[in-house]
């Protein structure tokens, strides 16, 4: 086999990337060059995927801090370990949980490359790793939300986390009304990924016939 | 373009050591570079005739000679063995040849 000798400097990355990722990075770019695939192909088969993996571990952390107060606050003080009471570990950094509220709306990006918190949310979505995204969610949130067709009111103020290696953020989004009496499992259903970026909120509960 | 049944073909056809990593059902990536290594062999598959059981034979092959290592978790040994497993399959097809060394 031939051997490739890529000498990548790798400086903006916080955590030099292992052997493996060099391994995958190199044959994907080799198959893109050769014209043998493209990466629309595998972001769609990615794509399939993430919905698989899904943001489900994150959902039902999330349920749990709108049914009980007290798990609430502990996530808030400390999420890596309120997120590992359930189960959910693994995590790179410092999970920090940052709270909507009625008054503050929070997004999360990676400014630097794409920082995210996989085992609750499973793998990011293309647009997350976008230099547009990453770029116009600090510079104009307002605006990347409307196109995510998140309205706010003008009051609400809008804070923008930017992970990191040190610290990756989910963010709690508001408990819709109308689902008092409902179940955690029932609630979990409720909370798409967007929701957990900061993207998108919670579904409000269908009405039963 | 490959559809929600292929991913439960190749889902069904990867058996005993080739079964994807999963915690609960969910499956786990633990980085971005394990997922895109599993849309290149999904991809691979269905553009180079690859037969899921030919992969999965090359993956179980691959996961053989390179036992987990201890500071290696479950999904990175795993994917590290697909990334083997693709670029066996691949070159047995040479579509791995670098250009100078093409005719």
């Amino acid at each position: 086999m031939d051997e490739h000798d890529h000498d990548h400097g790798a400086e903006h990355h916080p955590i030099p990337p292992s052997a493996s990722e060099l391994r995958a990075r190199a044959l994907e770019a080799l198959l893109i060059d050769k014209g043998l695939v493209t990466a629309d192909a595998i972001d769609a088969v990615v794509e399939m995927y993430e919905h698989d993996v899904g943001p489900q571990n994150g959902a039902k952390v999330v349920a749990r801090a709108w049914t009980d107060l007290a798990y609430k606050e502990r996530l808030l003080a400390d999420g890596t370990s309120a997120i590992a009471e359930l189960g959910f570990g693994g995590m790179e950094g410092t999970m920090v949980v940052v709270e909507n509220t009625p008054t503050v709306h929070n997004m999360i990006v990676c400014t630097l490359c794409s920082c995210y918190p996989w085992p609750v949310l499973g793998m990011p979505p293309t647009w997350y790793k976008s230099a547009a995204y990453r770029s116009r969610a600090v510079a104009e949130p307002r605006s990347v939300l409307a196109e995510f067709n998140v309205e706010l009111d003008p009051s609400v103020e809008i804070r923008v986390w930017d992970s990191s290696a040190e610290a990756r953020y989910l963010v709690l989004p508001q408990r819709p009304s109308g689902t008092e009496g409902m179940s955690e499992e029932q609630l979990a259903a409720l909370v798409p990924r967007d929701a957990m970026i900061g993207t998108g909120k919670a579904r409000e509960p269908e009405r039963l016939p | 373009m490959t559809d929600r049944a292929v991913i439960d073909q190749v889902d069904a056809a990867l058996v005993g050591s080739a079964k994807l990593p999963r915690d609960n059902g969910v499956l786990v990536f633990e980085e971005p570079w394990q997922g895109r290594a599993l849309g290149m062999g999904v991809v691979a598959m269905e553009r180079f005739g690859i037969t899921r059981e030919e992969f999965r034979d090359a993956l179980i092959v691959a996961i053989a000679s390179h036992p987990e290592e201890a500071d290696e978790t479950v999904a990175t040994a795993y994917y590290a063995a697909w990334l083997d497993a693709l670029e066996a399959t691949l070159s047995a097809r040479a579509l791995l040849i670098s250009e100078e060394g093409a005719t």
